[in-house]
Parts: C-alpha cells; structure tokens; sequence
C-alpha cells in the first residue's frame, strides 16, 4: 500500500530538467532558439541558450519542440511529422514537387543576397501578397551575433538578406510573436533544425497558435553551424576586425571558410573552423530542410544561383507565383548535380546516424 | 546608541550588556577607542562614538580589527588608556599584532581587547571560541557573567594592564553583550594624562628571549592580581556532590539549572571570572572537596582541558576524580549552552529524574507554532540591491555556459550561498578570503582550468581586507572579475560608515575613499553598473567574462533598500496588473514569488495571481523586469525621492 502510494505521488519528470539534461547539458543544442521566449526560465544571449533556475513543471513544450531532443529518435520523430503534413520523408532529399536551379530576376535581390537571392524574393513575394503578414528571418544582432527578428515587408528581407554561420536562437522570435493567440499569419526562413522545430510547433496540441497562424516555412540548407562566440573567437584568432560582409562556404574542393571584411577577402581553412562548429549540429540528419514548404541552398559550382525545393503545395504555388511574376528565372537542375546534392545528403544522414550510435 | 556619558552616577539604568562595557571604559578614563563592527560587538564602539563628544574621547571604526588594535596600543604607548573591541573572527585578524604586542609589552596606558563571542554562529561565518588567544600569547583573561560584572571587570583590566603593561583581554558572549539589566553607573573621571612618548624609550619586541621571559613574568604577576581581584567565587554546599566550573553566560545557566533540578543542596557552582591564568589555588581547592566536576562554559573546553591538565600536575595529593563536559559528551561540543543542556547534564551526573517538557505537550505547541509562524528562510530585504546583483550574476553565469565560479565574502551578500541569492556563491570564508580564492583560481588557465572566476565583495569588507589581495591580483595578473557590491553601507552590522561613505564613527566628515578611486590607483579597468538595471548589469558582466586577461572590476553601486527607505524611500509603487498576470496558466510557475523571492512579491492562492504586498514592497522597481507577461507595474510614486 504504501509503495503503491509512493508510486502516485512520483511527479512525472520535469521537461526542462530533461531538456537540460539531454540536450543543454550534453552539449547538444544547437541554439535554434524553439524553446526560448515560451518562459522565462530559458534565456538566450551572445547565441547560448541556458536555464539557469528550475520550473518544476511538467508539461512544458520546450523539450517536445527541441529539435536535437534524443527521444523520440529523429527519424520517427521526422517521419511523424511528415504523416501529420500529409507527405512521405522521400529520403534524401525529403517530399518535393519540383527542384530548380534559380535565381532572382531582380539585381537588388541577386546582388545582396547569399547566392540567387531566392530566398528573400520569395518571402518578400509572401508578404507582399499577403501570403503572410510578418515573418522571422535571423540578422545580425548585438556584438555581431545573429538574432531572430520580425519583417514586415521588403525593405526588412533585404536588411537580414545574407548568410550569418552562427546560430542566432532566431526561433525566440518566432515564439514571442506567437505569444499573441490571434494576429497576421507568420513566416519563417531557418535552417533545418529549425524547421524541424516549426514543423513540431505546428503539430503539439499545446501550441495551436503555431498551428493558426505559421504560414509558410522557408527552409535554408546547412551542413553545420557555428556558435556565435565561436565565430568571433575564430576571427579574433585570424586576427580580422571590422564588420564582416559576408562569410562563404565554396563547394568542393575548396575546403576554406571565406570571410570578407571592409579591407579583405580570408580564406579560413575548413579543418580550423570546424574545431569550432556546434557538437549538436554533428547529429543532425538533414541537409536541405526536408520539412520546410520550400528550401533553398547554394547551387554547386554555379555562383549566383540556388537550388531551389518546392515541397508543399503551397510552397510549390508560390514558386509558381513567383515565376509568372517575373520574379524568379528557374532552370532545370543539371543530373549531376541532383546526384550531387542526393548525395551529400545521404552523408549528411549518415554521418548523424553513426554520431547518435556513438553517444 | 546613547550618549553614555550624560548618566548620572548612582542612579540605576537599563543597559545593554555592550553599553555596560562601554560606560564601564568611559569610567576608567579610556581616551582612545577603535573597533571594526562584527555582530555581538558593534554596540560598543558605537556607544563610545555617540559618548565621544560628552566624554571627551576619540571613537573611530577602523578600517579593520588590527588597525583598529594597533590604533589603540599606539594610544596606550603615551601613556592613555586605550581599547580596542571586536567580534571572535576580528581576534583572528589582529592575532598577529598580538603575538607580538605581548612580546613588546603595551606601555603606561591601561590597554584592553574586548572579545565578543556568538557561540552558534548566530550572525557569525564561524563558532569560534577567542579565548584561545590568552593562552596563546600569554594574556590576563577576564570573563564577565553580567552586564554589572562585565562594567566591574573592563575598570578592572584597565589598571591591571598598567600594572603588568599588557594587553588585557576581556572576553564576552552574544547573550551578555545583548542582555539588558540595571546598572548603577560610577562617576566619570574629571582628568587624563597628557599623551607623551619618551623618545629614549622603545616598544619592540627584540630581543626577543629575554623579552618572551618577561612576558611569562607578566603572566604570572596578573594571576596573582587577579586572584585577588574577587571575580572568582563559590556558591553551595562545603561538601557538594558534584562541582560545576563555570564562567561567563554558563554561570548563570548553571545557576538556573540547579534550581530547575531543585539540587542546590547537591551541587555547588565554582564561578571563575577571572580565568586566564587560571586561579590554580582556588582551583585545587575545590577539587580537593568533591569528586566529580562538570564544566560549563561556551565554546570550546578551554578550563575544562587547563583543569584537568592542573589535576593531572596534582592528581597523586588528590586522589581519583571523575570529570564531566564535553569530552564526555555530557555537554555538546557545539552550540550554546542553555540551562536546559546544563540540567539534563547534571541530571544524568546525579541520577536525578529531568524531563524538560512533555512530549506530547512539547508536539501540541510545535503544531500550533508552525500555524501562528509563517515559514521564513534567510532572505535579503526587500529592495535589497544585493538580490538584484546576484539575479544578474546567476544569469550571465548561465548564458556564458563556462560553469562560472562565485567565490562569496563576508556581508549581507554571504547570503548569496541561500536560495534569497540563488545560490550562486561556491565559497565563503572570512573577510577578505573571496579575492584569494579568486585569485588564486585565475592562475591556474595555465593548468587548462576554463571556468570564469566571479569574486564578490561588499565594500566595507573591500577596505577591510581585500586590497592586498587585489593589489596582489594586479601584480601577478590572475584573470578574474571583481564585483564589488557596494550598497554604500557596512549594512550587515548596522549601517556603520566607511572610508567610501565618507563619513567617521562620530559623524564627522572623514576623507572619502572611493573603491573606482582605488581602482584606479592600481590601473585596473572598472565600470560602474547600477544592478536595479538588470539588463544593463548583465551585459557589463557578460563583457567583463568574455574580456579575460587580468582582474577588471565591475562596481555594482546602489544604496542599501534600508538606508534609501530612512532617506526619503524607492522612486516606485508596485502593482500587479491582475488581468495580465497569468497565475497558474503562466507556464512559469510562479516565476516571481517562487525564484525571485522578493519578500514584497507573494502569490495570492485564492486570487491564482502574483500580488505585491504593500507593507513589505519597499518599490525598487526590479521585479517588473523579471515578469514575462509585464504584469508587474513600476508606477512612479509622487512623493517619492529619486
């Protein structure tokens, strides 16, 4: 009798004690930024996120919505989430109903942007038709480390227009303009852990704001991510001062880190950086976004243009859209380089499964 | 405190324990007196430095117990009277000076060191019995039962130091520092010498044999003075069955304990005042008439260790005796005695029946306190700026994710180890020890070590002991980053002024010693934050973590909420927005009353939402930062002073 009241009185684990343990604590998170801004209990700053005090709660959401969370595994958790959208995790490359090399016709767009410039012609496209009314992009904050902020319309995509590589926790934005039950619908442009993340936002029974009103998800391609405070110690360590313009990866077989400053163009040796890459990005699975509408990433060997994935339906109705406005030029993908990206991104899977195996 | 010296002699007045010690010197014609505030000892400089205009005497708060010390036996030197008071831990500061003073001697001016004791550690970092200093260096011990004894006894230590030239110590405990009795003062002196030091005349301690000789001559001279002085007595039975040795507060608990047990015609108590050296005739004396001893005295089995080593020396004229105490465990080896400890002692030594109360009585009366009491734990103040520092070290530690390291100090902020200061301070020792530690954690980079190093101090404690340490930081380069919680006030002893206050220990404006000021001074970087500004505050810090490479120094400056109340009070009045409160739905989980811990800030059970209580919220705006529905109003008050 007594251990079976023992039993009951056990209070359920707390979920942001389990987070802290399986993922804060265990060097795993990759500072997406989904569980910040739901409590005070989960700050982010300079790029970390940190708990430093106990809820004793429960049911929070914050571990359900971690991308990088060990249980469930993300392939069920992935393929869950795909059912639930109605599509089937097509593994490489993820559900896709077209996939492009592309490219702004706009030169304000293409001149700015990272590669084609389709990821902000597409989400200025949105908002202009009032696909959406605000959307998260991740810009350059305080002390040069990325953060989360909300646009309204094209002057702000064109302001957050450019690759960061660091991670910018640009979900706690996302979470704060969901904190209004009722409002505009809201997109996003992140990267795949934080696709990932939106995607169990829109699905968790405690979240239906996510569900109203996240409208459309523009998925970014990554193969890892740097910390802020790493990026800054690496360029301290190179010795480069003064704002950064803009950072690059060049395909293969580069293997450099390229950083451009006011007064120079550096090329970082990749092996350097990665002493600084986040561990958690090491466990991710996904290459291109597979739960985004549509995803976007450089297009190998073809400076100035993206390769461009239309997954959903509405993902695909806005490309088309765009293309009918004149605002993208699309063209179809050379095989090899569909082999290309096919396999990096069956690496990318298996590299993080051999690291889950690993842990 | 009162001006002590505008009583009228002969007519009795209530007086605190401390008072008593102090009038007690202003009758001796003390001229000189300095102390450092410590809990149970603040009120006697205090009292000396509101009597020091009446009385004509100089009262200052030194900087620290040894200053303070060698302030006064510099006095003594020319031939005034001269004290010097301090709590046990302050005894520990001056140890050095007074292993040495003893070998020099004190000179013509009657010299006197009080001690005061808090055994249990009440409002101490330590238990610690001082009196081990007497025996260390030699020095006459005087320990006082009563406020009347304890006035009777610093009158007395002042004519035997001029009678031995040494440093007397007077030794008393919280209870007697903090009790109140009638007192019949004496009259004040109407002169004192005129300070002269003969030049040909040195007071150092070579050469040293000789002069350690004469201290032992001293020693023994001072006994004989005292066993005459009439402080030790007997009271009971010629042929008591059991002899109970007591000084200080435990003569009276013992006394207490007899009557409780109803065995005064048992037991007899031998009070010793007068115990170091100890009066070995007295002593032997009474050994001879009973075989069994108990000894009652706080903290440490100081008489009851010297008695037995005595009786030991003469064990073969006296014969078998039994001894009881703390090595017997008839006592504990902890804590404060009671006369309830004193009489379940005695009780099991004679075979007598004691219960102190009954069960289920003692059960019924638990049950009904816990209803009347509510539950309190150790906590800042309202509006403290202490909880406001320690909410934005707590998370700039966290964001910094480097498992960061607060070493504490000595102050209110030592509560930073409690739940009040998120317990968020991973070492405290004594004042001062917070910069050494950090010092020495911020050497060992070198090593791999790669967690960031937080030293917190307050700034009376600062000026006390912490600037060798810094100075030492400065030189060796150890990478750390002071936080100097400067509430302007030395708050946890009572709001005593500091060299940064400006002020003296009379009220007179001193020279300011502003800790920037210090800062500068060594070259190191510093930066001013206000930690009511907790976003502001922990961006300064994060920067002073990320920067590395040598100590900097953050000053977290805002006046003590106590001291701002008495000057005009906070700018805010706080209300909480009851509609934007979520309560329970919050997802927070009482964030602001359950982490925060602001007394001001309570959850109403029956209205399900967070409510400021008006009487305690003092409106230092603080907690309107922390909500994350912005439920916590910061309304300016009109009459309120900026």
């Amino acid at each position: 009798m007594a251990n079976h009241v023992a039993a009951e009185a056990t209070p359920p684990a707390a979920c942001l004690n389990q987070l802290k343990k399986q993922v804060l604590d265990a060097g795993l998170c990759v500072a997406c930024g989904a569980c910040v801004g739901l409590c005070p209990h989960i700050i982010f700053y300079d790029g970390r996120v940190a708990a430093p005090d106990d809820c004793g709660l429960s049911q929070g959401r914050c571990l359900d919505l971690c991308p990088q969370a060990p249980e469930p595994a993300q392939e069920s958790k992935r393929r869950a989430l795909h059912a639930q959208a109605g599509q089937t995790p097509a593994p490489p490359l993820g559900p896709h109903a077209g996939i492009w090399q592309a490219r702004a016709a706009s030169p304000d767009l293409a001149g700015r942007a990272q590669y084609g410039g389709v990821a902000s012609a597409l989400l200025a496209l949105a908002l202009e038709e009032g696909l959406i009314g605000e959307a998260v992009v991740t810009r350059g904050g305080q002390r040069g480390a990325p953060q989360g902020a909300l646009v309204r319309d094209r002057a702000g995509v064109l302001a957050a227009a450019g690759s960061i590589y660091a991670a910018g926790g640009s979900l706690l934005a996302l979470n704060q303009a969901l904190a209004q039950e009722t409002g505009p619908k809201l997109g996003l442009v992140g990267l795949p852990c934080q696709v990932l993340a939106a995607a169990a936002m829109k699905a968790h029974p405690s979240y239906p704001a996510a569900a109203r009103r996240l409208g459309l998800v523009i998925g970014l391609f990554c193969t890892w991510n740097l910390p802020a405070r790493g990026l800054r110690a690496l360029l301290a360590a190179e010795g480069l001062q003064g704002p950064v313009k803009k950072y690059d990866i060049p395909p293969p077989p580069a293997q450099v880190f390229l950083v451009e400053t006011e007064k120079e163009t550096r090329e970082i040796p990749l092996a350097k950086v990665r002493e600084h890459t986040l561990a958690g990005c090491a466990l991710c699975p996904d290459l291109t976004a597979e739960l985004a509408d549509v995803s976007i990433g450089a297009a190998e060997g073809r400076p100035g243009w993206n390769t461009l994935i239309a997954r959903s339906a509405q993902g695909e109705s806005l490309v088309k859209s765009a293309l009918e406005r004149g605002l993208l030029i699309l063209e179809t993908p050379p095989a090899e380089s569909l082999d290309h990206l096919r396999a990096a991104a069956a690496a990318k899977r298996a590299r993080a499964a051999q690291a889950w195996k690993e842990r | 405190m009162a001006d002590l010296s505008k009583l009228m002699p002969g007519e009795t007045v209530l007086l605190q324990g401390n008072e008593a010690l102090a009038r007690g010197a202003l009758e001796a014609g003390v001229a000189f007196c300095a102390a450092y505030p410590g809990n149970p000892s603040s009120e006697i400089l205090e009292s000396l430095a509101d009597s020091a205009a009446g009385a004509g005497i100089y009262a200052e708060w030194s900087v620290n117990e040894k200053v303070a010390l060698e302030s006064a036996a510099a006095a003594a030197y020319t031939g005034l009277r001269a004290m010097a008071s301090m709590k046990q831990n302050g005894v520990n500061v001056a140890q050095d000076f007074i292993c040495n003073l003893t070998i020099s001697g004190s000179g013509p001016g009657g010299l006197v060191l009080i001690t005061c004791d808090d055994p249990s550690g009440i409002s101490s970092t330590n238990e610690q019995d001082a009196r081990f200093i007497a025996r260390l260096a030699d020095l006459p011990l005087l320990e006082p039962a009563t406020p009347a004894e304890a006035m009777a006894m610093i009158k007395f230590a002042f004519e035997l130091s001029e009678e031995i030239q040494n440093l007397v110590v007077l030794r008393s405990l919280s209870r007697l520092s903090h009790t109140r009795a009638g007192i019949v003062p004496g009259p004040l002196p109407q002169t004192r010498p005129k300070p002269y030091w003969d030049p040909k005349v040195n007071h150092a301690t070579m050469p040293v044999v000789p002069l350690h000789a004469k201290m032992h001559e001293k020693l023994a001279r001072a006994g004989r003075l005292m066993a005459a002085a009439g402080f030790n007595s007997y009271e009971g039975p010629q042929k008591p069955e059991l002899l109970i040795i007591a000084s200080g507060s435990s003569v009276l608990y013992a006394a207490e304990a007899l009557q409780l047990l109803k065995a005064e015609d048992k037991a007899g108590i031998l009070k010793l005042g007068a115990t170091w050296p100890l009066p070995e005739e007295l002593i032997l004396d009474h050994l001879a008439k009973c075989g069994r001893v108990l000894f009652a005295e706080e903290v440490d089995p100081f008489l009851e260790n010297e008695i037995k080593a005595l009786y030991a020396q003469n064990a073969g004229r006296l014969g078998a005796k039994a001894f009881f105490g703390k090595a017997t465990g008839h006592l504990a080896a902890i804590g404060e005695n009671t006369p309830g400890r004193l009489a379940a002692a005695m009780a099991r030594i004679l075979g007598l029946e004691w219960r102190t109360v009954d069960e289920a009585y003692a059960k019924r009366s638990a049950e009904l306190l816990a209803k009347l009491v509510p539950p309190r734990e150790f906590g800042f103040c309202p509006g403290c700026p202490h909880r406001a520092s320690y909410w934005a070290i707590k998370q700039t530690l966290a964001v910094d994710g480097r498992q960061g390291l607060v070493s504490g100090d000595i102050g209110c902020y030592t509560l930073g180890v409690l739940p009040t200061g998120f317990r968020r301070v991973n070492s405290v020792h004594c004042m001062g020890s917070g910069l050494g530690i950090s010092n020495g954690l911020g050497q060992l980079g070198r090593f791999g070590f790669d967690q960031p190093v937080v030293s917190v101090v307050g700034d009376s404690t600062f000026y006390h002991s912490a600037l060798p340490a810094l100075v030492n930081a400065r030189w060796n380069q150890s990478d750390y980053v002071l936080c100097v919680l400067d509430n302007s006030a030395t708050a946890m002893t009572g709001f005593q002024p500091h060299p940064g206050t400006g002020r003296t220990a009379t009220g007179q404006p001193g020279k300011q010693v502003a800790v920037e000021s210090v800062c500068q001074a060594l070259g190191l970087p510093y930066a001013i934050v206000d930690p009511y500004d907790l976003a502001a505050t922990q961006e300064a810090l994060y920067d002073a973590l990320q920067q590395g490479g040598g100590v900097r120094v953050l000053i977290f400056r805002r006046l003590c909420a106590l001291v701002q109340g008495r000057q005009g009070g906070h700018p805010y009045r706080m209300r909480v927005d009851a509609e934007a409160c979520r309560g329970e739905n919050c997802g927070c989980n009482r964030f602001c009353s359950r982490v925060f811990r602001c007394p001001g800030l309570t959850f109403d059970q029956a209205g399900g939402a967070a409510v400021i209580d008006e009487v305690t919220c003092v409106g230092c705006g603080v907690c309107a930062q922390i909500c994350p529905a912005g439920a916590i109003l910061a309304e300016p008050r009109k009459e309120a002073a900026a």
